[in-house]
């Protein structure tokens, strides 16, 4: 399936299925950090993954990453990814700190953000998986923090260069004190791409 | 052979005398152009370099040889592919025995993942065994390791510049 040739209902299944998982996230967000967190209306796009190094600003730009690979019924990857003031801010926020007090991302930071960032994948995951009533497994969640070119090229040949779309959820979560960008990105490998629109009822 | 000028971003604005060679492609030039490839991860960026011609090549590598991958795409993204063609191309018909070889990347960005672990390590082993088979000696590399990394090629001296987050520059 390629990206030019989804139909706009297509998107919106997929845009719903998003929706849906930000939604999860963000009541998984609250607990976790036991406050209230809101997340703006996601922005969710479909681009070719060869587009997805210029959302954060090019190739070369640092981000950190969590990056899950799917196991089960679909196959795929799913990448957390977000800038170094929003993971010492999610960082700040899991520890109850002031937000603005890590400066900088330690063991202790990767730790909390990989663990931030898993719930935010598997919430996105169970959505998916009740809608297409699939079962889909996501493998432990790895960190790194590096450019952007690189994280992207690592997940794209570790799922034999299959993924040609990148399902891309721009999320925006706010507490009372700080608002944390980040975004999803869900690399599904075409095949399974058509059996998500499929069990969604609009091949 | 493909080179592209330009992409999006800051990339956008380039230096007219900057080769940007991307993921999966290679290209040639002459002094005094400079050939870049950013961001190396698992793949792995080769420099061939002719002192006499003050002429190289640079590639960039994704997978070790067409058997890893049925997708359809551009077939220079791997080594088995890559490294002969690109000799063939710096040499242009005269001799490939001047040509001195440089490479830099094949790192593991995600920790302990059975699956990802492997793919830089192989695409290192595969470019060692290509130089072997054509018979180019490797000068230089910097390669393994978990960080990303970026590839300059100065084609006057056949310096490489390396530049990672992690470790700043690295002139090979």
């Amino acid at each position: 399936m390629d990206p030019e040739n989804l139909s706009a209902m297509q998107i919106d299944a997929l845009r719903e299925v998003g929706n849906i998982g930000a939604g999860h996230a963000a009541t998984a967000l609250s607990q976790l950090v036991g406050t209230p967190v809101r997340i703006g209306v996601p922005d969710i796009r479909l681009l070719p993954i060869t587009e997805v190094p210029a959302v954060f600003g090019g190739p070369e730009n640092l981000v950190g990453a969590v990056y899950s690979r799917l196991l089960g019924d679909l196959s795929g990857g799913l990448l957390f990814i977000a800038l170094r003031k929003d993971l010492l801010a999610i960082a700040d926020l899991l520890r109850s700190r002031e937000v603005g007090t890590s400066k900088s991302l330690g063991a202790d930071e990767e730790g909390l953000v990989t663990h931030a960032a898993s719930v935010l994948q598997s919430a996105y995951l169970a959505a998916v998986s009740r809608f297409t009533e699939l079962s889909v497994l996501p493998s432990p969640p790895q960190f790194a923090f590096d450019m952007m070119g690189a994280i992207l090229e690592a997940v794209t040949t570790a799922i034999g260069m299959k993924a040609e779309t990148a399902i891309l959820i721009m999320t925006r979560f706010e507490t009372e004190e700080v608002a944390v960008d980040a975004a999803l990105f869900y690399l599904p490998d075409p095949d399974s791409l058509d059996v998500v629109l499929g069990r969604l009822g609009i091949v | 052979m493909s080179i592209v000028d330009s992409i999006g971003g800051p990339w956008a604005a380039q230096d007219p005398n900057t080769i940007l060679v991307l993921t999966g492609e290679l290209a040639v030039a002459e002094h005094p152009k400079v050939m870049v490839t950013p961001a190396l991860g698992s793949c792995v960026g080769v420099s061939l370099w002719d002192a006499f011609r003050q002429r190289g090549g640079l590639a960039h590598v994704m997978l070790p040889s067409p058997a890893e991958s049925r997708v359809a795409g551009r077939i220079e993204r791997f080594a088995s592919v890559a490294l002969p063609r690109l000799a063939d191309e710096v040499a242009e018909g005269s001799t490939i025995r001047r040509l001195v070889a440089k490479i830099a990347g094949g790192s593991t960005m995600f920790g302990s993942d059975g699956g990802l672990a492997s793919i830089g390590e192989r695409n290192i082993l595969e470019v060692k065994a290509q130089l072997a088979l054509l018979r180019i000696p490797l000068v230089a590399e910097d390669t393994g390791g978990t960080h990303a990394r970026s590839m300059e090629l100065y084609l006057d001296t056949g310096l490489v510049v390396v530049r990672s987050y992690r470790y700043g520059i690295k002139e090979l």
